[in-house]
């Protein structure tokens, strides 16, 4: 089960490399981030998990809890990326109202 | 003292500053001093009270728990390099900027904190947030003001491969606390070697790869020549002289920390890339006609220059490194504030055309002949000193490739300075059309002569010597 979340982790930042690799769009470039971004998150959060662990909130009754530090990663990591992203999005605004496309190949200074 | 200071004295003046804007106007630039003053001198005092090593636990939790701060001879090293590099750019970026944009300070205070948070780091995940603090203000540094559209561009360009970076160290950090459950690095230096090695390799793939990509080194380096030229010259020179220089202190000190013990094959990688850099930068910078992306061009070079050392991973690489790390610093924050003035005096891009300023601005084209002549490793100069250190280091290592490539960075590099020279001291049929004087900005520029000029003797001096050695033998976490 824990072996899933790990394959569909890797797979959803793969998806993401080859997205911010091979497409021309400057948006499918900021969503191919937020894509990595969530399959990072996706393998860290799996980290902290023990079979049968029930959520890290007191009070426990006696069960076991999983790790809660990856949940906190999780959570600075998430401010952290939805920052880059905002600002990606932003800088995209600037640029379609200087050149009116989104296309990188049209855009003088991004390519190569 | 507590190492938070280096980083809690920059961030609390970022947060005064924009409460100074709205409630005292007249006092800003005073605020803007005395935190840059109260900042650089809390940098100063951890390097040299953790010289021989602090390190701390913040909140009374576990050092498995809490945020662990660390300082030695390394990070106390960079310390002293952000301590001097940052004050230098502020003043040249007040007479620039002027007192209007107070977003500015607040985005450079903020940069100050992370660059000294990376310094101070005492574990890996901390080490993640504080580089990313650090890229979103760097993004924002190159991209102010927002008015050109060609340092928006290079900001986004920069943001898409600064995040790709990002998402690998962060990978290999998950991938680290996977195996080991832990993210102290004093725990973690013990426990890397039990690491099976697949595991290991992906590990030090993702770390590599990702700072890697921060640094700029040539597979990725496609950012670093817009960044760095399309931002104003003081954003320019702080870029090139001390906030490259972070993703380094990252890579040699989880190169020396992790990799040294547990997979020595992630230096020979290093190698590869460094030289790779090395070669390409120069070859690149030879063919530009804009005198700033000229000298970004170079930064990558340079970069790869460090990475040799740190590639060589003994005790004479690394002190090679550092102080080489210092000459770029003080030389190339010199050129980039040299150029800029160049820039605004004759308002053309294009290096044939900045003639006739030898007789206008003597003093400056005399600093661009030193600064130029110290990277290009002119003898007497430390430019020269580094580069034979990081010879002998090759040499020591068998290394024969990467000290041939930078034996031949040495000839183009003097080719490409030389062009720029021979432009400036040409004569002119007009005059440039003087702008303003920038006494500020000369200052600094005098400051920077100075100080690579100690930086030359310091190798001379009998002790000194002695003192470079230690920096890195061996003595990472006491």
């Amino acid at each position: 089960m824990i072996l899933l979340s790990y394959g569909t982790a890797i797979i959803i930042f793969a998806i993401g490399l080859y997205t911010l690799l091979f497409r021309r769009n400057l948006f499918k470039v900021v969503i191919a981030l937020a894509l990595m971004e969530g399959g990072v998150l996706l393998l860290i959060t799996s980290l902290g998990y023990i079979p049968h662990g029930v959520p890290a909130l007191l009070p426990l009754m006696g069960q076991q809890a999983v790790n809660p530090l990856p949940q906190s990663f999780t959570l600075t990591a998430i401010v952290i990326g939805a920052s880059d992203i905002a600002l990606a999005l932003a800088y995209i605004i600037k640029i379609y109202r200087h050149y009116g496309t989104v296309d990188v190949d049209q855009i003088r200074g991004l390519r190569g | 003292m507590n190492p938070v200071f280096a980083v809690l004295l920059p961030l609390v003046t970022a947060f005064l500053i924009p409460l100074g804007f709205i409630f005292f106007r007249k006092a800003l630039p005073a605020l803007v001093f005395f935190g840059a003053s109260l900042s650089s001198l809390g940098g100063f005092f951890v390097a040299l009270l953790g010289w021989s090593g602090i390190s701390v636990v913040m909140g009374g939790w576990t050092p498995e728990l809490g945020i662990a701060l660390q300082v030695d001879a390394l990070s106390a090293s960079f310390l002293v390099l952000t301590s001097l590099g940052f004050p230098l750019a502020l003043l040249s970026s007040a007479e620039w900027l002027g007192w209007n944009s107070w977003r500015f300070y607040v985005i450079f205070f903020l940069s100050w904190a992370s660059t000294n948070g990376i310094l101070v780091a005492g574990d890996i995940f901390n080490l993640f947030v504080f580089f990313e603090v650090f890229s979103v203000s760097a993004y924002l540094l190159v991209s102010f003001p927002a008015s050109s559209w060609q340092a928006v561009e290079a900001s986004f360009k920069y943001l898409v491969f600064g995040t790709l970076g990002a998402l690998f160290l962060l990978l290999g950090i998950s991938y680290t606390f996977m195996a080991t459950e832990q993210l102290n690095m004093g725990i973690l230096k013990d426990l890397f070697p039990a690491i099976p090695p697949p595991t290991l390799a992906v590990i030090g793939g993702c770390l590599l790869g990702g700072l890697l990509v921060k640094c700029g080194t040539v597979p990725a380096h496609f950012w670093l020549p817009d960044a760095h030229s399309s931002a104003r010259p003081p954003i320019s020179a702080l870029l090139s002289g001390v906030l490259v220089k972070a993703p380094l202190y990252a890579l040699l000190r989880l190169g020396m920390l992790f990799f040294l013990p547990a997979l020595p094959k992630f230096f020979p990688l290093l190698l590869f890339f460094g030289t790779l850099s090395l070669g390409v930068g120069h070859l690149m910078a030879i063919q530009q006609e804009q005198i700033k992306r000229m000298l970004a061009y170079s930064t990558v070079a340079q970069i790869g220059t460090i990475l040799l050392g740190i590639a060589c991973a003994s005790s004479l690489g690394i002190t090679a490194s550092l102080y080489h790390v210092f000459t770029h610093m003080s030389s190339k924050m010199g050129l980039f504030l040299v150029a800029g003035i160049f820039l605004e005096d004759r308002q053309v891009h294009k290096i044939s055309d900045m003639r006739g300023f030898l007789r206008h601005r003597p003093f400056l084209v005399a600093a661009f002949a030193l600064f130029a002549a110290s990277l290009a490793g002119i003898p007497p100069l430390s430019g020269f000193q580094s580069k034979w250190l990081l010879l002998l280091a090759c040499a020591e290592k068998g290394y024969l490739v990467p000290a041939i490539f930078l034996l031949g960075g040495t000839v183009i590099s003097a080719a490409y300075y030389l062009k720029a020279l021979g432009a400036f001291c040409s004569p002119a049929e007009t005059p440039p059309p003087h702008h303003r004087t920038h006494r500020v900005t000369q200052g600094a520029v005098a400051f920077l002569v100075a100080f690579s000029l100690v930086l030359a003797l310091l190798p001379w001096l009998p002790f000194t010597k002695e003192f470079l050695l230690t920096l890195s033998s061996g003595r990472f976490f006491p």
